[in-house]
């Protein structure tokens, strides 16, 4: 078991020493001579507007905070399915039970709507529609 | 000192440290980066005490799931990435006098208590004994896990919901 | 290996965990009622709640015939002591379903996730209260607290209700982080996690060193969250006043009753030693001296409760800081090791049901007529609105421990168990004693603002027959139990009896 962990050690020890030295082989080699325009986000000329940390939509933690407690669940999963064969029924009723009570909270969660992502579909967004004046002004060009 | 200790050590100190920036790090990404590292360091532990499969959930959880959920909370409120987020009050004194006193009672309690130990360590996979505990013995924390489960989603979805 | 024994074992155990099935059924079945209901607001779904933990009760009350049995491995058990309790939290489930459904505050607000997790609640409850095992008794903890922290903030758009449960979110985990390590210790030092054989092999050893005592303390962090004890109550007062009525009432008992259960049932079965053949009193582990930690912690807290109490103007923080007090009384009674101690305990917990839920059933009736909380708005309503001023007045002379009230039979008992363990614990009920006056100040006081005051208006206020009902329900056995409590005594004497070893 140590050694198969060991292998993931190396892994990690490998990747960071991979960037590590790329990283520090490009500051060496690089030519650097620092211009405005250069350092700019977009170097086509497009200006950035704001700040890049915006408010995230409430939904993300929604979604989130239903996706930790269903991994919770397949953490308990795992186990299991290495030993049920050998427990037979007792064992798959059990999980039978524990995955019908989950499965009344998925039940729950999506009834109540909260997987939905875009909750305003009935309702078109009045920004988005063209306004009347707008709309008469275009009849008027056509005609 | 054999590669086990070495690695002990190693990941003793990642956890230590990141928790560290995690306390004292003005920007609160910062902090959640270093509590990935914790975590991380955590898992790295499980290993050496050969828990395997709890150090696998370490990172599916906690990495994968909790800290991404924070990440997302700190996300939700768009000041909290430019505010110094720690307290005014920061009282070192005290709390260097209270640190210093829960470690040194903890040291002394380390040291002079009759541990029951497992004896040597085997390292083998452990998947398949929890499963059997799990369906065995401990039945009925790991039913009673479910309903806390479903519990808890119905609550986190009520608070969550906007109306 | 062979695992059917076990898993037989896991069968039988199904036969005697009824209730707890139950509860499980009747959760899942709000949930489900609740998806298909029209409008979230309709209140059948509280109906089918109460029917629910009707059935459930009945169910508890059979199993007051089984005697004590070992449940699932030792995971949990079911003795007459645990059922007891077990009626204990029904019965404040249901009288906080009647609270519920005619409460204002709660008007408007989503019907089904609200009952669901009040069910939820008591079957951690229940759980708690029967756990003997480290596993059970943590997990059932966080299931109470998980379930507690939403009800509290149930109200999320009322600033006080979120504030109440991040309060109580944040002292939780803190709580149960100290909890979990003094259980980690615990472990450690022994072994394993069966209470029964932790107990076997903490007595085995002539010293089990610094880790014992630690982790006795750090565990106590976690009980004492639950009953609100000093230092760990810090989070009640703010709780308690943002939190919905009916659910702070709920808070009030249910909670603090599981928690000295569990906390009498780790103190009794893995930290003393059982009772010599026939004796009622029995000694702690020799090494650690938690009787007297307990005292302390029972003599400050009453002490700070009462003090602070006094100072409070607004009344769901004035039963706060009460409710905090009357978890120092109830301590005094785990701390003599004795069936006395144990019996009055739990006599207590059930007149401390009566008296401070009728307290808040007068607050709820007060704020839906006032639309007040603060003490000084009570003026003269005593006149105004006579029923549940009257009312208040019995509730508050049972919580001071007056005669001809409950709350005074219960002292009584709690105090004569005190005395009864001899000289050690004088101190204790002389401090009881003191801290009982400090608590007719502050109750007299509403009292005296009620009925002495002259109100802001003379107009007279109608209360409505549901709660003149409800008042009467919870009046009347206050002051019945105060003249015969023989039936609440059998019950009690009856209950006394824990699972002390396998």
């Amino acid at each position: 078991m140590l050694f198969n962990f060991a292998n993931v050690l190396t892994f990690i020890v490998f990747g960071a020493v991979f960037v590590g030295i790329n990283i520090t082989l490009s500051r060496i080699l690089q030519a650097r001579n620092p211009h405005p325009v250069k350092l700019s986000t977009y170097e086509c000329g497009e200006l950035p507007e704001g700040d890049s940390w915006i408010q995230f939509n409430i939904r993300f933690y929604v979604i989130a905070l239903i996706f930790l407690i269903f991994e919770v669940e397949i953490v308990f999963l795992f186990p299991w399915a290495t030993v049920f064969k050998e427990l037979g029924l007792f064992a798959f009723v059990e999980m039978m039970i524990f995955v019908f009570i989950l499965l009344v909270g998925l039940a729950y969660v999506w009834v109540k709507g909260d997987l939905e992502w875009d909750k305003s579909t009935a309702v078109p967004d009045p920004a988005l529609a063209p306004s009347a004046a707008r709309q008469e002004l275009t009849e008027a060009i056509a005609s | 000192m054999d590669f086990t200790n070495i690695a002990f050590y190693i990941f003793a100190a990642l956890t230590v440290g990141s928790a560290g920036v995690m306390v004292f790090h003005r920007n609160v990404v910062y902090s959640a980066v270093g509590l990935l590292f914790a975590f991380f360091g955590v898992a790295g532990i499980y290993v050496l005490l050969a828990a395997d499969f709890i150090a696998i959930v370490q990172i599916l959880i906690y990495v994968g799931g909790i800290l991404i959920l924070l990440l997302f909370g700190v996300m939700l409120s768009q000041k909290l990435t430019k505010v110094d987020v720690r307290t005014e009050s920061m009282q070192l004194v005290p709390a260097v006098v209270v640190v210093g006193g829960v470690l040194a009672v903890l040291l002394l309690t380390i040291s002079s208590t009759p541990w029951k130990l497992a004896g040597s360590l085997e390292y083998e996979p452990t998947t398949k004994a929890i499963g059997r505990l799990m369906m065995t013995e401990y039945l009925i924390p790991f039913e009673i896990a479910s309903v806390l489960l479903l519990a808890a989603l119905i609550g986190a979805a009520y608070i969550a919901r906007k109306n | 290996m062979d695992y059917s024994s076990i898993i037989k074992d896991n069968l039988i155990s199904l036969n005697y965990f009824l209730p707890e099935l139950l509860l499980t059924g009747l959760i899942i079945v709000l949930v489900i009622a609740d998806l298909f209901l029209k409008d979230e607001r309709s209140p059948w779904l509280s109906f089918v709640a109460l029917a629910g933990c009707v059935v459930v009760l009945l169910s508890v009350i059979a199993q007051f015939d089984l005697g004590s049995r070992s449940l699932f491995q030792h995971m949990l058990v079911v003795d007459p002591f645990s059922v007891f309790f077990k009626l204990l939290f029904l019965a404040s489930a249901i009288a906080v379903i009647f609270l519920s459904i005619a409460s204002v505050e709660l008007a408007g607000r989503p019907v089904g996730e609200y009952f669901t997790l009040l069910i939820a609640l008591t079957l951690g409850l229940f759980l708690m209260a029967s756990s003997t095992n480290l596993v059970t008794i943590l997990l059932s903890i966080e299931f109470v607290s998980i379930v507690s922290f939403v009800l509290a903030t149930y109200l999320k758009t009322r600033r006080r209700s979120s504030e109440a449960g991040l309060k109580y979110a944040i002292y939780g985990a803190f709580s149960s982080g100290l909890m979990l390590y003094g259980l980690s210790l615990l472990y450690g030092l022994t072994g394993t996690l069966n209470l029964y054989e932790i107990g076997d092999v903490l007595a085995s050893r002539d010293s089990n060193g610094m880790a014992l005592t630690l982790s006795t303390i750090l565990i106590l962090a976690g009980f004492g969250y639950k009953i609100a004890s000093v230092p760990f109550h810090f989070w009640s007062p703010d709780v308690y006043e943002g939190a919905p009525t009916p659910i702070t009432a709920f808070l009030s008992i249910g909670p603090k009753a599981a928690g000295f259960a569990v906390l009498i049932r780790f103190f009794n079965v893995a930290l003393a030693g059982e009772p010599a053949n026939g004796a009622s009193q029995w000694s702690a582990l020799p090494e650690l001296d938690w009787p007297m930690i307990l005292a302390v912690v029972s003599a400050i807290t009453m002490t700070l409760g009462n003090l602070v109490a006094i100072v409070q103007t607004n009344i769901k923080r004035l039963l706060a800081y009460s409710s905090i007090a009357h978890a120092g009384y109830a301590l005094m009674g785990v701390v003599v090791l004795s069936q006395d101690g144990i019996y009055a305990t739990m006599f207590y917990l059930a007149v401390y049901y009566l008296m401070n839920l009728g307290a808040f059933l007068v607050v709820i009736v007060f704020q839906d007529l006032l639309g007040s909380e603060k003490i000084a708005d009570f003026k003269g309503l005593a006149w105004r609105a006579p029923v549940p001023a009257i009312a208040m007045a019995v509730f508050l002379v049972s919580l001071t421990g007056l005669p001809p009230t409950a709350g005074f039979i219960g002292k009584f008992y709690l105090f004569a168990a005190v005395i009864k363990a001899g000289p050690a614990f004088y101190w204790l009920a002389v401090v009881g004693l003191l801290n009982s006056v400090v608590a007719l100040y502050y109750y007299a006081r509403i009292l005296k603002t009620m009925f002495f005051d002259k109100a802001a208006e003379e107009n007279s206020i109608s209360v409505s027959p549901y709660y003149v009902t409800l008042l009467a329900l919870l009046a009347a056995p206050t002051i019945i139990l105060g003249v015969y409590w023989a039936p609440l005594q059998k019950l009690a004497t009856n209950s006394v009896e824990f699972l002390r070893a396998l």
